[in-house]
């Protein structure tokens, strides 16, 4: 049995010397972002040309690292290329078709909604009150999976149709349940 | 070879074909998906998961409950999904082979083996096994039938292994150990998983199972599945004719009602030909069953859980020997923290079950038909004596049943967290496994009205003392260690006390076996890279029973069980380039001392390729360093050899 002991043993010094795990939430909400690009349908107005890029922005802190580059470098949407943008300021935003809005005040989330109010873009967050404050998707941690809850009537009124598909798989925000 | 043309065989093959044409066609009209290059890097496997895959994904990898784990003063061990898929186990017990802290043996085609803490046998009856809430328990021995506690694997969430008692908590039964089988909620399953499987112990498996919401409260899913399991060898070149074909179909419903309230419902129903004796008839067993649960937190601080259940399970042996036996079985469970210091945590539990047998003319369990009443209260509490620091749990189980009376189950645990990262425990136990009706009602003739063997009245509860002690490590987030350590102290444990003089018949059986048994259980987890993870274990277990004065038992004290004494346990789960899953499993088992079966290391290796998000391909080869051996030797049938075997398998999600 010496053997059994000697193995545990490796088993358990190994990972000292093997590199710790990137954050695995963040790795996967940017996954989770590539994905709404195939499931939502911008108007065709939303984008300059057939050609034209699809753009993945991030505003506040960018929690992806290189993550969110890496997974779309090299995708396409419906002919569209992906690219990420970054951005400090809600004022710098060009054209851009889904945003992660990473501010931790609620203030700040909102002044930037109502910034975009009238433009086509699907906004998301994981801050917990995002779709009450006007928000289309937020991602949320239920049972150490990801989630992700959606308020159709603002992405509606901003000229996005979503999927079936993914509602299918969204929890749906409703004003009246605001709790 | 007859019975296999009769129906369950034939409707296996028509549904089985049925999937295969589904999962086919749903796979050739789903849009093929563009592809990427390759790469070592985790992310490039992530994004080519469905988005429901996405969702099944676990945020924090190491362990699903990670306060669980930390906190509890039990040895605890979690099978997850992700573990079992990557295993390619093809049945429940295959998947409950992955605790290290299981005796787990497979007999023949249909029949295992499955035991904590030694005490093993086909007819083994000191483990608790739920299914969602549900106990799966035959009061004819006390055990579980594993042919009909079938599930489609890529349902079950997870699997809790308590090895060590739990009556205080789950009462008679649950003296060495209790598995807590709990499948997903039907907001997780949305959308269609198919799967269609053939290899060479597996000659035909097939689910289906859709899955969506009414409304975003309420989720369902509806799903059929089945399988035939080959046959396993009499002796090399000469198979056992025990052939197992089975179908299942049911639904789960979930409602979340409101914040406070959730409510699921949950229904299966089943007909299976297990074969383990090999002859010209099968066995018939069919059943039904239906789980309804209403969870309520009424703040913070309290909540309660009502659940009731009925369960139906119909066994006709073939030589005219059939059980009937339906449980009706109600619960309610009250939580309430108190102060900082106190979570008060109580219940009551009512049980009926009905049992009925159409007895032979030599083999009898009499009365026929006889119905069980089991009542039971329970409290709990568990202070906190140094806050963050020191826990200790009281709780003790009362319990009526219709053979013994009362019987009291105490338990005290305590924790010590000295940081956050690490537990250490210990407690003391008292668990006793009540009487079944093969111990009081059971009767088998030479003639008629001469008994060999005869049920006795005087045949009482057998009782053990447990004291554990343990260690819970986290010394990484990617590393989790657990060691535990238990002395049990048995008595009463049944014997085999033959008759008067001169023939020495009726044998009856009694109590006559007492001793102890001792071990260490080790178990570690280890997500080495973001694309490798091990986990692992070692189990000792040594065993000393002895006849007390005054008994002759015929079994000598070995209690009827054959345990090993060393049993260890490999998973590395790998993803490598090219989206293809690399799982393996090494399993060494010690010898058993009597009936006397070898050592043996199995080896599973399971290959799954992501051909496209929706479309996967498995190949899983199982135990591939033995052509065949037994595991586990029963008093009957003979024993038989588990060959190595190879499978293949489709993957349809959508």
């Amino acid at each position: 049995m010496r053997y059994v002991f000697v193995t545990l043993l490796l088993i358990i010094n190994l990972p000292l010397v093997a590199q710790a795990p990137l954050s695995r939430e963040y790795e996967l909400k940017a996954v989770f972002l590539y994905n709404f690009a195939q499931f939502v349908e911008w108007p065709p107005t939303a984008f300059s040309n057939s050609e034209a890029p699809l753009i993945i922005g991030v505003i506040g802190k960018n929690p992806f690292g290189t993550r969110l580059k890496d997974i779309v470098s090299g995708e396409k949407v419906n002919g569209h290329d992906v690219s990420v943008q970054y951005y400090d300021n809600a004022e710098d935003i060009g054209t851009c078709h889904i945003l992660f809005i990473n501010l931790p005040e609620a203030k700040k989330r909102e002044q930037v909604l109502q910034l975009l109010k009238d433009r086509n873009i699907l906004t998301v967050s994981d801050a917990p009150g995002f779709p009450a404050e006007g928000g289309m998707i937020r991602l949320f941690t239920r049972d150490n999976k990801i989630r992700f809850e959606v308020n159709l009537e603002v992405s509606r009124a901003a000229g996005l149709s979503i999927s079936s598909k993914l509602l299918r798989l969204a929890d749906l925000f409703t004003p009246s349940k605001n709790s | 070879m007859g019975s296999y043309a009769q129906p369950p065989a034939r409707l296996v093959y028509r549904l089985s074909f049925t999937i295969l044409l589904v999962v086919g066609l749903a796979c050739i009209s789903f849009r093929g998906y563009s592809q990427i290059p390759d790469s070592l890097l985790p992310y490039n496997a992530l994004k080519k998961l469905s988005l429901e895959e996405l969702m099944n994904i676990d945020v924090v990898s190491v362990s699903r409950h990670p306060e669980k784990l930390d906190g509890a003063a039990s040895a605890i061990q979690v099978i997850t999904q992700n573990d079992i898929r990557r295993s390619g186990a093809k049945t429940l017990p295959e998947a409950l082979r992955l605790a290290p802290n299981l005796q787990v043996a497979q007999v023949n085609s249909s029949q295992w083996a499955i035991s904590a803490r030694g005490f093993n046998n086909v007819l083994a009856n000191k483990l608790l096994v739920l299914i969602d809430g549900r106990t799966v328990y035959t009061p004819l021995y006390a055990g579980v039938f594993w042919d009909v506690q079938n599930l489609v694997l890529e349902d079950i969430d997870r699997i809790e292994v308590v090895s060590g008692p739990g009556g205080a908590l789950w009462g008679a039964n649950a003296v060495n150990g209790v598995i807590n089988i709990i499948t997903k909620s039907s907001k997780s399953t949305k959308g269609l998983f198919a799967e269609a499987a053939t290899g060479t112990a597996l000659p035909v498996l097939g689910s289906l199972r859709y899955g969506g919401q009414f409304s975003d409260k309420l989720s369902y899913r509806v799903y059929g599945t089945g399988f035939q399991l080959g046959n396993t060898l009499l002796a090399k070149d000469t198979k056992a004719n025990d052939k197992w074909p089975m179908i299942q179909g049911g639904f789960r419903l979930d409602w979340d009602a409101s914040a406070k309230d959730k409510f699921s419902l949950q229904s299966n129903v089943y007909g299976g030909k297990p074969n383990p004796d090999g002859g010209d008839t099968a066995v018939k067993a069919n059943g039904d069953n239906i789980v309804a649960r209403w969870d309520h937190k009424s703040s913070e601080k309290s909540d309660f859980r009502v659940q009731a259940y009925y369960d139906h399970t119909l066994r006709d042996f073939g030589n005219g020997f059939t059980e009937d036996l339906k449980t009706w079985d109600v619960e309610w469970q009250d939580r309430h923290e108190l102060g900082l210091r106190h979570v008060f945590t109580y219940g009551l539990d009512l049980r009926v079950m009905d049992h009925k047998v159409t007895n032979l003319e030599l083999f009898a369990f009499l009365p026929g038909h006889k119905t069980l009443y089991l009542y039971s209260g329970f409290a709990q509490d568990e202070m906190m004596l140094i806050r963050d620091r020191l826990r200790l749990t009281i709780g003790a189980k009362v319990e009526h049943n219709s053979y013994t009376g009362f019987e009291y189950q105490p338990d005290a645990r305590l924790t010590w967290t000295p940081a956050k990262n690490q537990a250490i425990w210990g407690a003391v136990s008292r668990a006793v496994r009540t009487p079944a009706r093969i111990d009081r009602d059971f009767y088998l003739y030479i003639l008629p009205g001469l008994p060999l063997i005869s049920g006795s009245e005087k045949f009482r509860s057998e009782d053990m003392l447990a004291y554990e002690a343990g260690w819970r490590i986290r010394p990484q987030t990617n590393l989790q260690f657990s060691v535990s350590a238990f002395y049990n102290v048995y008595d009463n444990i049944r014997s085999a006390e033959p008759g008067p003089p001169p023939l020495n018949i009726p044998i009856t059986f009694g109590n006559g076996v007492k001793g102890n048994t001792y071990g260490v259980e080790l178990s570690a987890t280890s997500q080495l890279t973001s694309w490798w993870s091990l986990r692992g274990g070692y189990t000792f277990l040594r065993k000393d029973l002895s006849v007390k004065p005054g008994s002759n038992d015929q079994n000598k004290g070995s209690a009827e069980s054959d345990d090993p004494e060393h049993q260890f346990l490999l998973q590395s789960n790998m993803d490598l380039p090219g989206r293809i899953e690399f799982g393996t499993v090494v399993r060494y088992v010690g010898k058993l001392p009597n009936p006397r079966v070898p050592d043996y290391t199995g080896w599973d290796v399971r290959i799954g390729w992501k051909i496209t998000r929706a479309v996967e391909l498995d190949l899983v080869g199982q135990d591939l360093l033995n052509s065949s051996h037994a595991e586990f030797i029963p008093s009957s049938p003979s024993s038989r050899q588990i060959e190595h075997s190879l499978y293949g398998k489709i993957i349809c999600r959508l």
